[in-house]
């Protein structure tokens, strides 16, 4: 067992395909995989993490510490406070988990240090997306920022974002997701196709977006520019005019009565749709399966124009040297190994080296997570609750399918003070 | 000597507070006075001094609407607030005869104070929601057709969630006053024939004026620095100054902030300084 | 205000005393039923049927955060808070009683404490604790913050104590031979000592709520109220109602404990 596994870390490609289904059968679920250097459990070693809750999940603490012996300290916090943290008390965490927008302006502050792409045992196994942007070699770039335009440096001390792929890796990818519009389709009562939908008048005053200004003013672009208001040369990006033409529509909007609330936590999408006060809004996925798991109605509606997607990764800080890195270095080995994957695949997120999560996942979980096919047997949440039946097809298909139809990212833009001006405005209005 | 001692004693008595203060407040602000005046772009920020945070602060309809709707929130929380606040200490401190009965009654009042801020708030969605309790009621009775809307997401909520959170600040002070008030001079006024009224107007209210002015202070500055409630109770949409300093923050856009956040503190500041000129808390110590 | 009758005034405010902690309690009750949500439900009504799993729950590993690790900082941080609170802000009541040279800026710097919003406050001193190589915690960085905030609470409310505490009482101890200490301890500290207590109780619960100040000043672990916010970014279930209404259940006895106190020292004090 041992030997195989760290005979993968040489020759994976080929070990994993052949080897993939006897090492799944046998380590899923029983913490088998002692292919890491025990050399912590002598040398104790704590590593602190921070980020949002989505990720920072006990159950991967637990199961580190199970195999590698490293204390994982994490806490959770909403993004807002996470990147204010990795900002300003760099000293107060080893292990940031962020998001990739956030990112292009947490990297340039000199909190987090590179890392060498040397060092990363599955590289080779994180999606292309997150390295070129593609997620097959003939996908369209989206637009906003994209998790490639700010994963690599040029140098160990770079503070700059390069062009390509690189050495050094900024953060490594860790969770990500399409976002679109989540419905009850029992309130709804007809088909939802568009971003413009949730303009409809017949939906006055129960629909909703995020209240995060970054994330919200995607979600008002996907709509401007469904609903034929505007195109713009690149979302991700505005000029302050096409500002200026998309929060004036907002407040518009807002002023006629057309949205019930904005959300901002994970926890309020949900309440708000399981509660019947809103029947259409911007939505993730597992927070769609959260509300089903409530016996409600709840659809992730695949919207002609594509996703609004997100990313996450870890980062390592940059007081971080000598055995403390290392074992940092050895968190993110076991991070991408696949445990963890299969895990976060299983709640309805995405892992960034999807290879090695199959090997952690049932055929049918697979099948339906990731390939969009019918569930075989009852699909179940990682604490065993039911969360679909047998025939349940998952909304929105197969990875392929929603990562490939992203539209646009999360995005900081350059003009990111003037939006968050306006962005003001339109809360006060 | 004694003498000595005795003229060092206040200064020894304040310096506690003076410290912790100083350090975790005089400084933190200084701080902010200084990063108030720096450049920022979406990269970073760049020390300097430049004015332009505030002539940008202050040159904003935003800013002004936002004021605008922060005092509408305090003027309205102060004024229900000292309402319950006075009336609720008033018959705490002179219509409960017992000193046991009068401290368990205030305790009770306390006792919600102690749940968590956050769960207290949220407490307050599913009954007012439009499936929420209130609502099933008036729809179950027959009071109204339709759900009504506005009890949740509105001003009214963000109202209705600031007085329940923050009354006890107003009973508190108003009650400890009363309680010190001599109940001779009530009897006196009694007894030279003045009606309740009177003696409310005249005796009470006159003596409970410091308390009334210490629950004024913690009320108005607690819904001038508040932005939970209103980001939660209005759902987002309506704004306040520290959830527009918020945004601005949740960008990294810290001299924005600071330029806001001085702002505030001296428009809040003269608040009080007002307040203390009608009222002199200290006057009487 | 006679003994031998209620005026109809006594009635309608009783009514409207009522009135008002209906009102206090309202809210607490929709925590109260929801927290015995059954396995299935969430956090709003409909009731999906009716279990103590929650409560149960509460004490089970969570998905994200850790009740009982961040209870026990927010207990411990809220009783240092508490203490410290009492002891200053007693001192600075018994300063401002007399003139002293910056008393006026003081009381000013003490108010700016209050108006500063908490989360400036928050940002300011995690940035001053880097700056100076500390490393922010809860106990020392939000200790700080902490206090920032019931600081103000403690000395306003001893204003509002000594307000109206004739000084004829200390003459008349002075007179009678007894020295400051003596004086304070067995003539102003019986007399202020429920305010006391207030104050303690302040402290106490507005720490333990306190959750802007602690953002960024809590360093690397989260307090309660922090950690069921980060909660809140991933599915949250009514287990966060089973904390509520453990927590009101818990704050009862606390309050009963204390007006245990309080009759303790009544008794004592009318016996000695």
């Amino acid at each position: 067992m041992t030997d195989m596994i760290k005979k993968t870390g040489i020759s994976r490609r080929n070990l994993l395909k052949t080897g993939a289904a006897a090492v799944a059968g046998a380590a899923v679920g029983s913490g088998a995989i002692t292919g890491f250097p025990t050399i912590w459990a002598q040398n104790p070693i704590t590593l602190r993490q921070f980020g949002t809750g989505v990720s920072n999940l006990n159950a991967i603490a637990e199961k580190c510490k199970e195999d590698l012996g490293i204390t994982l300290e994490m806490t959770a916090t909403d993004s807002d406070a996470a990147a204010q943290r990795a900002v300003t008390q760099p000293d107060s965490y080893d292990i940031a988990d962020i998001e990739y927008w956030i990112l292009k302006k947490v990297f340039p502050t000199g909190v987090i240090q590179p890392m060498e792409i040397s060092k990363l045992k599955y590289y080779d196994k994180i999606v292309p997306l997150f390295k070129t942007g593609k997620l097959t070699p003939d996908s369209v770039i989206a637009q906003g920022t994209a998790p490639h335009t700010v994963g690599f440096v040029e140098a160990k001390d770079s503070k700059e974002f390069a062009k390509g792929e690189t050495e050094y890796f900024t953060m490594v990818p860790t969770i990500y997701n399409a976002d679109t519009l989540g419905i009850r389709p029992d309130l709804v009562g007809r088909e939802i196709t568009t971003w413009a939908d949730i303009m409809d008048p017949a939906f006055k005053g129960k629909t909703s977006i995020l209240n995060i200004p970054s994330i919200g003013i995607m979600d008002a672009a996907m709509i401007m520019e469904a609903m034929g208001n505007i195109t713009y040369a690149d979302k991700g990006n505005m000029t302050t005019e096409e500002i200026d033409k998309t929060i004036d529509f907002l407040i518009k909007a807002k002023q006629d009565g057309q949205f019930r609330a904005f959300w901002k936590s994970f926890d309020e999408s949900v309440n708000l749709m399981a509660s019947g006060e809103v029947v259409i809004q911007s939505m993730w996925s597992p927070a769609v399966a959260a509300v089903r798991s409530k016996g409600i109605a709840c659809k992730y509606q695949p919207l002609k124009e594509g996703y609004r997607s997100w990313g996450g990764g870890l980062g390592l800080a940059a007081h971080l040297e000598g055995a403390q890195l290392d074992a940092a270095y050895e968190y993110i080995n076991w991070y991408t190994s696949g445990w963890v994957g299969g895990y976060l695949n299983r709640q309805g997120y995405y892992s960034a080296a999807m290879d090695t999560a199959k090997e952690y996942m049932s055929e049918d979980e697979w099948g339906y997570w990731i390939e969009g096919k019918p569930a075989q047997g009852e699909i179940k949440a990682p604490d065993g609750t039911v969360m679909e039946k047998a025939g349940a097809v998952r909304d929105g298909g197969s990875f392929l399918e929603r990562m490939g139809h992203v539209a646009c990212w999360n995005s900081v833009m350059d003009e990111d003070r003037y939006m968050v001006r306006r962005w003001n405005e339109f809360i006060a209005s | 000597m004694n003498n000595l001692l005795s003229r060092a004693t206040p200064y020894l008595q304040a310096t506690p507070l003076l410290v912790i203060l100083g350090f975790f407040l005089a400084l933190p602000i200084l701080l902010l006075l200084v990063v108030s005046f720096w450049d920022y772009d979406f990269a970073g920020m760049y020390p300097g001094f430049m004015t332009f945070n505030y002539a940008e602060t202050l040159g904003s309809w935003v800013t002004w609407k936002t004021y605008g709707n922060t005092l509408k929130f305090a003027a309205i929380v102060w004024a229900i607030t000292a309402f319950i606040g006075f009336w609720v200490a008033y018959f705490l401190a002179f219509h409960v005869r017992k000193a046991s009965t009068q401290t368990v009654l205030f305790l009770v009042c306390t006792v919600p104070f102690l749940t968590s801020n956050i769960i207290r708030m949220i407490s307050w969605i599913p009954v007012l929601g439009r499936n929420g309790l209130v609502n099933s009621a008036l729809v179950g009775a027959g009071i109204v057709d339709q759900p009504v809307e506005w009890l949740l997401y509105s001003d009214f909520a963000v109202i209705l969630a600031m007085v329940h959170l923050y009354t006890l600040f107003m009973v508190t002070p108003i009650f400890n006053t009363m309680m010190r008030i001599d109940k001779s001079l009530v009897e006196a006024a009694r007894d030279g024939g003045a009606s309740d009224w009177q003696i409310i107007w005249n005796v009470i209210l006159p003596l409970a004026k410091p308390g009334i002015a210490i629950g004024s202070i913690f009320v108005v500055t607690l819904v001038m620095a508040d932005f939970s409630t209103v980001q939660v109770m209005s759902g987002g949409q309506s704004a306040s100054v520290a959830l527009m300093m918020r945004n601005q923050m949740s960008l990294l856009q810290y001299p924005a902030a600071a330029a806001n956040a001085v702002v505030l503190l001296v428009v809040v500041l003269s608040m009080v300084a007002g307040i203390l000129r009608i009222v002199d808390i200290r006057k009487e110590l | 205000m006679g003994q031998e009758k209620r005026s109809p005034g006594f009635y309608i405010l009783a009514a409207f005393f009522v009135l008002f902690v209906l009102f206090l309690y309202g809210p607490l009750s929709a925590i109260f039923i929801l927290s015995f949500q059954g396995p299935q439900g969430g956090l709003t009504f409909p009731l999906n049927g009716v279990s103590v799993r929650w409560f149960q729950n509460l004490f089970e590993q969570q998905a994200v955060g850790d009740f009982g690790a961040s209870f026990s900082r927010s207990l411990t941080l809220g009783l240092m808070v508490m203490a410290a609170t009492v002891v200053v802000s007693l001192l600075a009541g018994l300063a401002f009683r007399r003139r002293f040279f910056g008393a006026t800026p003081l009381f000013y710097l003490t108010v700016a404490s209050l108006v500063v919003p908490s989360i400036i406050v928050s940002l300011g001193i995690g940035v001053l604790f880097q700056q100076l190589g500390l490393r922010p915690a809860w106990f020392s960085s939000a200790y700080g913050a902490h206090m920032t905030w019931t600081l103000p609470f403690g000395v306003l409310i001893m204003f509002a104590v000594f307000n109206r505490f004739s000084p004829s009482y200390e003459e008349a101890a002075r007179d009678l031979g007894a020295n400051s200490w003596q004086t304070f301890r067995h003539v102003v500290l019986p007399m202020i000592a429920p305010s006391l207590i207030g104050v303690g109780l302040f402290g106490f619960s507005l720490s333990y709520d306190e959750f802007a100040r602690t953002l960024m000043t809590s360093g690397s672990s989260n307090t309660l109220p922090l950690e069921i916010y980060g909660m809140t970014t991933n599915v949250t279930t009514p287990v966060l109602y089973a904390l509520g209404t453990v927590t009101t259940v818990f704050s009862f006895l606390i309050i009963l404990l204390t007006v245990g106190i309080i009759y303790f020292i009544g008794q004592r004090r009318s016996r000695s």
